[in-house]
């Protein structure tokens, strides 16, 4: 006996189209065979980028997924993405806009390297603003600064990956991918 | 309650694997996919951060609600993937969403309704629940 089930239509997904080739690769991916974790307390007075990349700098960790819990900021910036009026990109960032002295619900972060080789942090977050509203976006994290209280964040470590912002051809934005940290075993594996 | 729900599960955590997601890939199938790739059969969430085009949640009462892009982005989220009795792997995937002016959604994500707008970054830590 055939099976059929019936549901309400969803809404149709969309596609966009992006600007340059569609890469072949739709989901790059790496592991690490355990986990290494630990708990930040990020330092008032930083700036979150520093308070998050100094710590785990000192214990040789270069790159980690996190979860940023609640706390303040005495100033919090953040941008959301927009469609790309100039028709660049599908969608681009905003400038930065002023959330003043804010309260992090719950964030994302990763950590990763820039072109350069440098330690750089990209994080989403979900905020209270000075004006009491509810926010949410991504964290210009060079500029937002921990207030009075240490920010507790749980990092775990992806030992043995190297994440590093490349330009991407296919959107024409930098973005973090995973590639094989020096000298560890070949790992690589793509969809 | 059905005898077959346990309500403890005990276990450790393996191994973790971090995944960049192309554009047009679904937000809950990416995920589900990622395990197969790895040989995971259990996982949770432990980060993701990323876009979508649109964002396409669970209403209350059964019904489905999207949140217009592009882009929206992604600013939280929990989930697990477990095994089905078919074999087959579940993602049950709920987050909140920042719309194009940072007003914030959340709900259920509804699988296969949710393609990615420029990037999505997710990191699965496996799952190895003890022998029951």
């Amino acid at each position: 006996m055939t099976e059929f089930t019936n549901a309400l239509p969803l809404p149709r997904p969309r596609t966009l189209v992006h600007p340059g080739p569609v890469g072949p690769i739709r989901i790059e991916h790496r592991h690490a065979n355990q986990g290494r974790h630990f708990r930040l307390g990020l330092e008032p007075g930083r700036t979150m980028q520093d308070a998050i990349i100094e710590p785990l700098r000192q214990r040789g960790v270069e790159a980690a997924s996190m979860t940023i819990l609640g706390g303040r900021l005495e100033r919090l910036l953040y941008c959301v993405a927009p469609p790309d009026p100039t028709g660049e990109r599908v969608a681009n960032y905003t400038r930065p806009i002023e959330a003043g002295a804010a309260t992090l619900i719950f964030g994302n972060a990763t950590l990763g390297k820039n072109g350069r080789g440098e330690p750089i942090v990209h994080c989403h977050a979900t905020f209270v603003c000075e004006d009491g509203n509810v926010r949410g976006g991504h964290i210009v994290v060079d500029r937002s600064r921990v207030a009075g209280v240490p920010i507790a964040v749980l990092a775990t470590s992806l030992d043995g990956i190297e994440l590093r912002i490349t330009q991407d051809e296919e959107t024409h934005m930098p973005l973090m991918r995973p590639f094989a940290a020096t000298g560890a075993e070949e790992a690589s594996h793509a969809l | 309650m059905p005898s077959d729900i346990r309500l403890v599960e005990a276990g450790r955590m393996g191994r973790v694997a971090y995944a960049r997601v192309a554009p047009n890939e679904d937000l809950v199938l990416s995920i589900e996919k990622l395990c197969a790739a790895e040989g995971f059969r259990h996982a949770f969430v432990r980060g993701a951060l990323g876009s979508l085009v649109d964002a396409c949640f669970v209403a209350p009462g059964g019904g489905t609600r999207q949140v217009r892009g592009p882009a929206v982005e992604i600013v939280s989220l929990a989930g697990e993937v477990r095994p089905q009795g078919d074999g087959s792997l579940r993602a049950a995937i709920t987050g909140i969403v920042a719309d194009t002016e940072g007003h914030v959604h959340g709900g259920p994500f509804v699988a296969g309704a949710n393609p990615v707008c420029v990037t999505f970054e997710v990191t699965l830590e496996e799952w190895l629940p003890a022998a029951a």
